[in-house]
């Protein structure tokens, strides 16, 4: 049984989700629903939870802001949100779970399932601080964001300028990264392709995402082939030739 | 007439020992003519001789030679025939003083010559330009034509002609008053005129040496030449020179005061040129004789003389006058003639400048037209561009604006209050979910230009459905995709059948009482997508029979959409709307494009 805290200003949105947790009582049970940050805090200090479903707008504060006045975060938390691709972006890259409102029951359970099958210790700590990181790196810059990646062993965290490529296999991407790593992901290159910055990263096929900064050579060819400083040679689909080219020339 | 004559001894000497012999030749050419009419080289040479025979006799008859010597010439390409023939030609105008012609002739011959590298012909054509040259006062021109005639004479070693050289040269200095310069040269022609022994030319220079001397006012040495040009004459039966002589000595002996001897010769050339009845000749005899009567104080014969001497000379010099007259008018031409073609060449450069100019001005007006132009069409580009750019935005907001036409907004917020109020909490929550999800992704997908087929089959699903559930679930439908779309991998404009599917359930099938079906195709075509909505509803002309404003806002948004992927991607989309039976179609043509 997990314990569950919903923090959310609105008193609907409460009401909702708590509804919606009705169904699932036999694997959650709801703790207790908080409406600002500062009562947030102390119920999680308070109530130790296993998971924190986390609004971001909150008054004049977000969840974030929550988040950062922990100690430590040994809880798993799914934000929830009305309308906010930054922030979205921002979960996807730190693998963190996230509910659009009005939350539909189907991808309620989708999240609750996920949480189930979770061996391991719920500690969303590492994947707040990507988070973090990654905010903070939208201020000072020379600092390279950082990608929480799931695998089958578990959450790998990669500076991004340090990816040199990502490649399609079925549903699962194989991702080199400098200087001779490679994992594995059962995420989809469409994924990566979302949340990856597009001026950085180039699908130049329908299995390639690549770093631009490690293309070292062009060849010709019908679509072409680029070489990567690690000696891979991939090839270029015909359709994306010309706008690689131009991102190339570009760079 | 009298200088002309001095001047062109040598010149008429030539041609008068020709005549002298003649009778006998010209009768005997002209017999060859008739015997030989065949038109050859050697009837051309008979011609030309025949012509030649005539030319101090009866010049105008040896028109007709020459004339015919000459079109035969042209007739067999025979250059050199032609040569002769026009010289003759100028030959006979030379005589007959239409130095004009002449000249005409002598140089077109001369052109002839020259190609033909023929130079002695050359040389003897330069020599009759000098002459008329010279009978212009052109003496500068004279000179060097006379000149070349020399030194070719000479290396040749071809001494008739140098002694013609020679002595129209000197006749030249002679006439420019210049008679030390002449001399030596009549010198030299004499000395070659006895070692060739002959009389004539003889006789002609040592009157011409006898001139020079007279001009040098070395009267006794004169006196000399014109006794030895007399007796020459004398022998040689020519009254013509010996009556000039004699006319000569008369003057000189004047001028030396033996009247006696003066007396005598002038009345010896009087009688002679009384039988000639040459004008000139009578003139300078009866000077001769009024001087010496004047002197024996013969007045009354005196004043008889010089009478008859003034009536002579008039008329000598009525036609030196004419003569005169006619060089004037030859000279005028000549100049006209050349002041024409300097004329003639600087207008021609003029218009050759002109030309250039124009050229220049063109140039440089098509140059700056070309830019004025290219700035022109760089701004109307630029404005297409923006005006372009303009409409995508525009289309692009309007496209969104009737996806997420606020209409479907309030209707649907409509049903799920409806729902609330009937207390059916759970499709109202279905409901508004899938309203929110589709809201959600028409904002998303609205940025972009083209979306999988997957994702947009996914937004059209949720659109039927929400629909739909408005209606009471009375609406079904079908998605057929054909093989050879891999819906993953092929891209079309988000939500573009979006405004059709609309315009059927709104239009044909919520007005049908107990529902209706939509069906959507989609095929592969040639280098495009086939799309099909088709709607078993109450059709148009039930519902449409005036336009339905928003209805048709949809598909002029959704025209507009297609017309600038059309400019973009230079394809040919399009749309048609048909009323079929049952219901309404719209067919869609979409360029085929892949994601990779």
């Amino acid at each position: 049984m997990l314990k569950a805290i919903i923090i959310d200003d609105e008193q609907h949105c409460i009401d909702r989700l708590q509804m919606l947790l009705d169904s699932h009582s036999e694997s959650i049970q709801v703790a207790k629903s908080c409406a600002s940050v500062t009562e947030g805090k102390e119920e999680i200090e308070l109530l130790r939870p296993d998971i924190v479903f986390l609004d971001i707008q909150l008054h004049d504060k977000t969840g974030f802001d929550l988040l950062s006045q922990m100690k430590s975060i040994d809880f798993e938390v799914i934000f929830t949100t009305a309308f906010d691709n930054y922030a979205i972006t921002a979960f996807k890259f730190s693998a963190l779970d996230y509910l659009l409102k009005p939350i539909d029951k189907d991808d309620l359970a989708e999240a609750i399932k996920k949480l189930l099958k979770q061996t391991a210790l719920r500690d969303a700590s590492q994947r707040i601080e990507t988070l973090f990181h990654n905010f903070r790196r939208e201020v000072e810059v020379g600092q390279s964001k950082r990608l929480a990646i799931p695998t089958m062993e578990g959450l790998v965290m990669v500076d991004v300028d340090k990816v040199i490529r990502l490649q399609s296999d079925s549903n699962y991407t194989h991702i080199f990264i400098m200087p001779n790593t490679k994992i594995t992901t059962p995420k989809t290159l469409k994924f990566f392709e979302e949340i990856l910055d597009s001026g950085q990263f180039f699908r130049t096929h329908k299995s390639h995402l690549v770093n631009l900064k490690y293309v070292v050579s062009y060849l010709k060819g019908k679509g072409g082939y680029i070489v990567l400083s690690e000696g891979s040679k991939l090839e270029v689909a015909v359709r994306r030739k010309d706008a690689l080219l131009q991102k190339l020339n570009s760079v | 007439m009298l200088d002309r004559l001095k001047r062109y001894f040598p010149f008429f000497l030539l041609f008068l020992t020709i005549v002298g012999k003649a009778q006998t030749t010209l009768d005997s050419l002209k017999i060859e003519l008739i015997s030989h009419s065949e038109r050859d080289t050697l009837r051309v040479k008979t011609l030309i001789n025949t012509s030649a025979e005539l030319t101090y006799t009866d010049p105008k008859s040896g028109f007709s030679y020459a004339e015919e010597a000459l079109a035969i010439a042209q007739e067999i390409n025979w250059k050199r025939g032609e040569t002769l023939a026009l010289r003759q030609q100028g030959n006979l105008y030379y005589v007959q003083a239409d130095n004009l012609n002449a000249l005409d002739h002598f140089q077109k011959a001369l052109r002839l010559s020259v190609n033909l590298s023929d130079d002695e012909l050359s040389s003897t054509l330069n020599s009759n330009i000098g002459h008329i040259h010279a009978d212009l006062k052109e003496y500068d021109k004279a000179l060097e034509k006379y000149n070349e005639f020399l030194a070719f004479a000479e290396a040749s070693s071809n001494v008739p002609n140098q002694i013609k050289g020679l002595s129209n040269i000197a006749i030249v200095y002679n006439d420019l008053e210049d008679y030390e310069k002449g001399l030596p040269y009549l010198e030299k022609a004499l000395a070659l005129a006895k070692q060739e022994d002959n009389d004539f030319f003889q006789a002609a220079i040592i009157n011409n040496l006898a001139l020079g001397h007279k001009g040098l006012k070395d009267y006794q040495k004169s006196l000399e030449y014109y006794y030895e040009t007399a007796r020459i004459a004398k022998n040689i039966d020519n009254k013509y020179v010996l009556a000039s002589a004699l006319n000569s000595i008369g003057k000189v002996n004047i001028l030396l005061k033996n009247y006696t001897a003066a007396e005598e010769a002038g009345n010896k050339a009087l009688s002679l040129s009384q039988e000639m009845g040459t004008l000139e000749w009578q003139a300078d005899s009866w000077e001769v004789l009024s001087k010496v009567y004047e002197h024996q104080t013969k007045t009354t014969d005196a004043l008889d003389a010089y009478k008859k001497h003034i009536i002579y000379r008039d008329s000598v010099l009525n036609e030196e006058k004419k003569a005169e007259l006619t060089r004037k008018e030859m000279q005028f031409e000549m100049e006209k003639q050349q002041t024409a073609a300097v004329l003639e060449i600087e207008q021609q450069q003029l218009i050759k400048n002109g030309y250039l100019v124009t050229a220049i001005v063109l140039t440089i007006l098509s140059i700056m037209g070309y830019f004025l132009y290219k700035r022109r069409r760089d701004e109307l580009e630029k404005k297409k561009t923006s005006d372009f750019k303009a409409k995508v935005a525009e289309t692009e907001l309007k496209a969104l604006r009737s996806q997420m036409n606020p209409h479907f907004i309030f209707n649907s917020l409509n049903s799920i209050s409806d729902l609330i109020t009937r207390n059916d909490t759970k499709n109202a929550n279905e409901y508004l979910v899938k309203f929110s999800k589709l809201a959600r992704s028409i904002l998303e997908n609205s940025e972009k230009k083209w979306i999988s087929v997957k994702e947009d089959l996914e937004l059209m699903e949720l659109y039927m459905q929400i629909e739909s559930l408005r209606l009471g679930n009375k609406l079904s439908y079908t998605i057929e995709i054909q093989d050879g779309i891999a819906i993953e991998d092929t891209l079309i404009p988000p939500l573009i059948l979006q405004p059709f599917i609309e315009n059927s359930i709104w239009h044909g099938l919520a007005k049908k009482p107990d529902g209706g079906h939509i069906n959507i195709i989609m095929k592969k075509g040639d280098n495009f997508i086939h799309c099909v909505v088709e709607d078993n509803g109450v059709g148009r002309s039930k519902t449409l029979p005036s336009q339905d404003s928003k209805s048709s806002m949809g598909v002029k948004i959704t025209r507009n959409r297609l017309e600038i992927i059309n400019i973009l991607g230079k394809t040919k989309g399009k749309i048609d709307l048909l009323d079929v039976e049952e219901g309404f179609r719209v067919e869609m043509i979409i360029p085929f494009e892949l994601q990779f």
